[in-house]
């Protein structure tokens, strides 16, 4: 039974992009910035107030939670949290992306897309 | 590198060293909610410390301005939204916890819709009558102009038409100046003759006021030309009233003193002053205004003036101009003037002059419903004390999960919110329900009594209030929780300790409620002791089995072309002949006519006098008094009793010797030890003499706070000219006969209708029903207020005594007696409630002297009142302690030791 979990509230493009960026890797804040802007090429810069926003709504629907283990103290600011995807996370990010790509699919099929043009 | 960058760079570094971008930023970070704040702020420094760092390393001036800008703007759009889900998050919280405690939240709302209701009501009578400006145009340049001059005919302030025309003349301050005087004409041509309340004014009064028609028009200048076709304004009320708001009464004709009169409009409501007109016509139409000799004579004052001041005059500015011109119409006229007093013109705002009778008693009542409001302010925050001690494990749960004090402040806050708003919904329910009963009660104060409405100031004032109670509920157990926490956190949470704190509060809670309810008590108490004093003050008369009926005669056909005397003989024919059916009825014992009777409303008729042999002292005390003309038996059928001399009888008639009766305290003040029988007054300098023939008791003829005032009775005989009154002494109930009355009546002449019917007895109750309804509104407070405290008291002794379970049980285990455990709790309580009593009683001695004004009879620090009070205040206290006193005697010791 394919059972597609779903947040509270519908997804905002930012808050795709946050649990785009810990589908790769356990991030803390600052890093979480630099991959959104890395992966979409500067097109999507979050701020601090909007990042933490989105955060905290994650952690409330429990896509996201608290990383324990911290890294060696050398590497380790003390202020800094990391996060991780939960597997709900995970559920809900891979089905907006599949949402995504039926949308996709279907601007090709009205041949609003090139076939050479990859998402 | 050049040396613009090289500086940009300077810049750059410093604002990453100084740490003044730290601040800034966390300045910032300071529009988050304190929660959010908590959870994120050092992390999003650190971020975009992080972030600021990079721009930095790229030398990249804009860069850093671009993360600024990025920044504030993400803070600015997260805030509100974060603030928002925060309040839902609380409110939903609220309600669920709201609906967990029904009981509770029901007792709150109940408590605080009565106290806001009080206030809702009482404020949306002080704001329609006191705050809003008259519901006239430039209603703040209206005056009221009194004329003082010590001398002729009328009532107190009049003007007469030489002195009207005067001052519209010579005067610099003012836009136009209006006669008004009121009159009872009948009206012919309905189905039955009425009796109408009628205002004379000039033809430009209502532009004065800026007062436009609801139908047909104003009156204009044509219509105050001698000769011209007598026209009639409806009031708005009478129109309602009599002809059921039928437009097409406008052009309709009706008879009133023997002449057609058209009715040219309707008036559209608004505050009538000095009396609530049923019609108005222009002077020309009265028959006694228009009267060439009323006219010419400067004495002749019988109209009341009012003014509207140019834009920028002053009323004291206004008051010299016209008193200049008053002392040279008394330099002109010296014999038409007091000779020792100097004329002059009051001037007073008219809005003053409307609310001067309700704004202490309405003042007054606001500070009562605002001490109500107290009360259920502290009971709410004792019940939200005692809940949040159920509430403890709670609150302690969510603050070790992290919740911050702020946090719970707010939580506290909101749900004493949401009570509040129940209660301001409550209490504005309320008080719209009791409106019109309490208009009915203002109306006996002012003439604005029907502005009074719920308004959009006045929802406002009651979402005010709400909010204030919230803060005020909500803030003491927040308070209690601050305090405990940092207790928790020194001494590690000695429960001991918080219970002390919250106790210390609930205690200094119930002092207050029963210190204000003790104000409020005495306050009502007062009022309530003023009440009784005047229903027993001896008035001077006995209104027992007495009926009055006062009758408006149609002047116009009792007035005889023959001259003066004929239409005397016509008066008094009416009069003599009314007299005779009523006197030969079996059930009356005596009956009189007169012009007035005690305390039925009619204005003071003041008039000068010379003492025989008296005249031309060098005294500045010129003998005025008040008259009266009654008819023989006017004394016996009062109970009014002659002390000296002989009363009234059949020898004064129109052409025999003109004698009059004083009363004594006239006799006192101008003939001291002498007896005045004998002795000759004059109201004509000298010309023709009356002589005293009896002394009669003093009569409170205004109002019974008033001390009898000097008066001057004449035979109705002799001056027949003024409306009569009948008074019957009647065996039996009085009203009993007032059908047959009305009928002989008709009898005598079937065109004229009956007046006001009422008992002596009625007349004096309703003469008081003012001071009644107050008392009776303090009563109802101050009742309220007493309820609401002892259920306070009752409510905290309850806690106490299911808190102590354990410790009454050790007490009775060791052998403790029952009475000893109701001593016990029965201390505790009483102890508070004294404590109360005291500061109460402190408070009510300094500020009760602000009643003086409103008291009859009875000082403001009255001992009887005071003590009785205080007991009042103790025996409800008793009885609200004792029954968590008897539940405290009834624990089982073997069950509160094993519940423990």
């Amino acid at each position: 039974m394919n059972k597609t979990p779903e947040p509270t509230a519908p997804l905002t493009p930012a808050m795709f992009h946050v649990l785009l960026a810990l589908a790769g890797d356990d991030l803390h804040g600052y890093a979480i910035l630099k991959e959104v802007a890395l992966r979409t090429g500067g097109e999507v810069q979050l701020s601090t107030g909007t990042l933490y926003g989105i955060i905290k709504r994650l952690l409330n629907d429990g896509l996201i939670t608290e990383r324990r283990e911290r890294p060696a103290a050398i590497h380790d600011d003390e202020r800094r949290r990391y996060y991780r995807l939960t597997s709900k996370g995970r559920d809900v990010a891979a089905a907006e992306a599949e949402r995504l790509e039926k949308v996709v699919a279907l601007a090709r099929s009205r041949r609003l897309l090139k076939k050479t043009q990859l998402a | 590198m050049s040396r613009a960058s090289q500086a940009a760079r300077e810049v750059i570094m410093s604002d990453t060293t100084s740490g003044s971008s730290t601040r800034r930023f966390r300045m910032l970070l300071r529009l988050l909610p304190a929660e959010f704040r908590g959870d994120y702020g050092p992390e999003m420094e650190q971020v975009f410390a992080e972030q600021r760092a990079g721009a930095a390393r790229h030398g990249d001036k804009m860069g850093i301005w671009r993360l600024w800008w990025e920044t504030a703007k993400g803070i600015f759009t997260t805030a509100p939204r974060e603030h928002l889900s925060m309040l839902r998050q609380d409110a939903g919280f609220a309600l669920r916890m709201m609906r967990k405690n029904l009981g509770f939240t029901i007792a709150a709302i109940i408590v605080l819709g009565l106290g806001i209701g009080a206030n809702t009501a009482i404020f949306s009578v002080v704001n329609a009558v006191l705050l809003k400006p008259l519901p006239y145009e430039h209603g703040e340049r209206l005056l009221m102009l009194n004329q003082r001059t010590a001398r002729g005919g009328g009532g107190v302030g009049r003007s007469s038409v030489p002195e009207l025309n005067d001052y519209r003349r010579q005067n610099r301050s003012m836009d136009g100046i209006v006669e008004y005087h009121n009159m009872q004409f009948i009206l012919l041509g309905r189905s039955e003759p009425e009796r109408v309340e009628t205002g004379v004014v000039s033809w430009n009064f209502f532009d004065l006021f800026g007062v436009k028609p609801l139908a047909g028009r104003m009156f204009e200048p044509n219509d105050e030309k001698p000769g011209a076709p007598a026209v009639l304004l409806l009031s708005f009320e009478y129109w309602e009233r009599s002809f059921g708001g039928d437009p097409t009464v406008v052009g309709k004709t009706f008879r009133m003193n023997d002449k057609p009169h058209t009715v040219i409009g309707i008036l559209p409501p608004f505050p009538q002053y000095p009396h609530e007109n049923d019609v108005y016509m222009p002077s020309v139409a009265c028959p006694f205004r228009s009267d060439p000799g009323l006219i010419a004579n400067r004495q002749g004052r019988m109209l009341r003036l009012f003014g509207r001041m140019k834009p920028g005059v002053k009323p004291a500015q206004a008051e010299a101009d016209l008193s200049t011109i008053a002392a040279s119409m008394q330099r002109d006229y010296p014999d038409d003037y007091a000779k020792d007093t100097n004329a002059r013109m009051e001037a007073t705002p008219l809005k003053t002059e409307l609310t001067r009778d309700a704004k202490p008693t309405m003042l007054f009542l606001l500070a009562a419903a605002g001490f109500v409001l107290l009360i259920a302010c502290a009971n709410v925050a004792n019940l939200n004390l005692a809940r949040v001690v159920r509430r403890e494990r709670e609150m302690s749960l969510r603050t070790a999960m992290g919740a911050g004090r702020v946090r719970l402040f707010r939580q506290l806050l909101t749900e004493s919110f949401l009570l509040a708003l129940g209660g301001g919904m409550l209490g504005l329910f309320l008080a719209i329900s009791g409106l019109q009963l309490l208009t009915a009660y203002v109306a006996r104060f002012t003439p604005r009594a029907h502005e009074v409405h719920v308004d959009a100031q006045v929802l406002l004032f009651t979402l005010a209030i709400a909010g204030l109670v919230s803060i005020l509920t909500g803030t003491v157990p927040a308070l209690a929780r601050r305090t405990n926490l940092i207790i928790n956190l020194k001494e590690g949470g000695s429960q001991a300790t918080l219970g002390a704190t919250r106790g210390k509060m609930r205690s200094a809670l119930i002092v207050a409620q029963v210190a204000v309810s003790f104000l409020l008590l005495i306050g009502a108490g007062l009022a309530v002791r003023s009440l009784i004093n005047l229903q027993r003050v001896d008035a001077g008369f006995h209104p027992e089995n007495v009926l009055t009926m006062q009758i408006s005669l149609d002047f116009s056909r009792y007035m005889s072309d023959k001259g003066m005397d004929a239409s005397n003989r016509l008066m008094l024919g009416f009069a003599d002949s009314l007299l005779a059916k009523i006197q030969a009825m079996p059930q009356v014992t005596s009956a009189a006519v007169s012009g007035e009777f005690p305390l039925d409303k009619s204005p003071a008729f003041n008039n000068q006098f010379v003492i025989e042999r008296q005249q031309g002292n060098a005294s500045s005390d010129i003998p005025t008094a008040e008259f009266n003309v009654v008819s023989p038996d006017y004394f016996r059928t009062l109970g009014i009793p002659i002390f000296s001399g002989r009363t009234f009888d059949g020898r004064d008639r129109p052409d025999k010797l003109r004698v009059a009766i004083i009363n004594q305290a006239l006799a006192r003040h101008y003939f001291h030890d002498q007896d005045p029988v004998g002795r000759r007054i004059s109201f004509d300098d000298g010309k023709e003499w009356t002589q005293i023939v009896g002394v009669s008791g003093d009569v409170r003829e205004r109002t019974l706070d008033q001390t009898p005032s000097e008066l001057i009775y004449l035979p109705y005989a002799q001056y027949p000219q003024m409306s009569p009154s009948l008074v019957a002494h009647t065996q039996g109930d009085p009203l009993n006969i007032a059908r047959a009355a009305v009928q002989h009546l008709y009898e005598v002449d079937a065109n004229q209708p009956a007046g006001h019917i009422r008992s002596l007895e009625q007349v004096r109750a309703d003469s008081i029903a003012a001071p009644r309804l107050t008392a009776n509104l303090l009563g109802l407070f101050a009742l309220l207020a007493l309820a609401i405290a002892a259920a306070g008291i009752g409510g905290v002794m309850a806690l106490s005594v299911s808190q102590r379970t354990h410790e009454i049980g050790v007490r009775m285990a060791i052998g403790a007696r029952p009475a000893e455990i109701i001593w016990m709790v029965l201390r505790q309580g009483m102890t508070l409630a004294l404590v109360g009593v005291v500061a109460g009683a402190l408070g009510a001695f300094a500020l009760t002297n602000a009643l003086k004004s409103l008291l009859f009879g009875v000082t403001p620090t009255d001992p009887t009142t005071f003590g009785a009070v205080a007991v009042m205040l103790a025996a409800a206290a008793f009885a609200a302690c004792y029954i968590p006193a008897r539940r405290a005697a009834r624990v089982d010791p073997l069950q509160a030791l094993r519940a423990e």
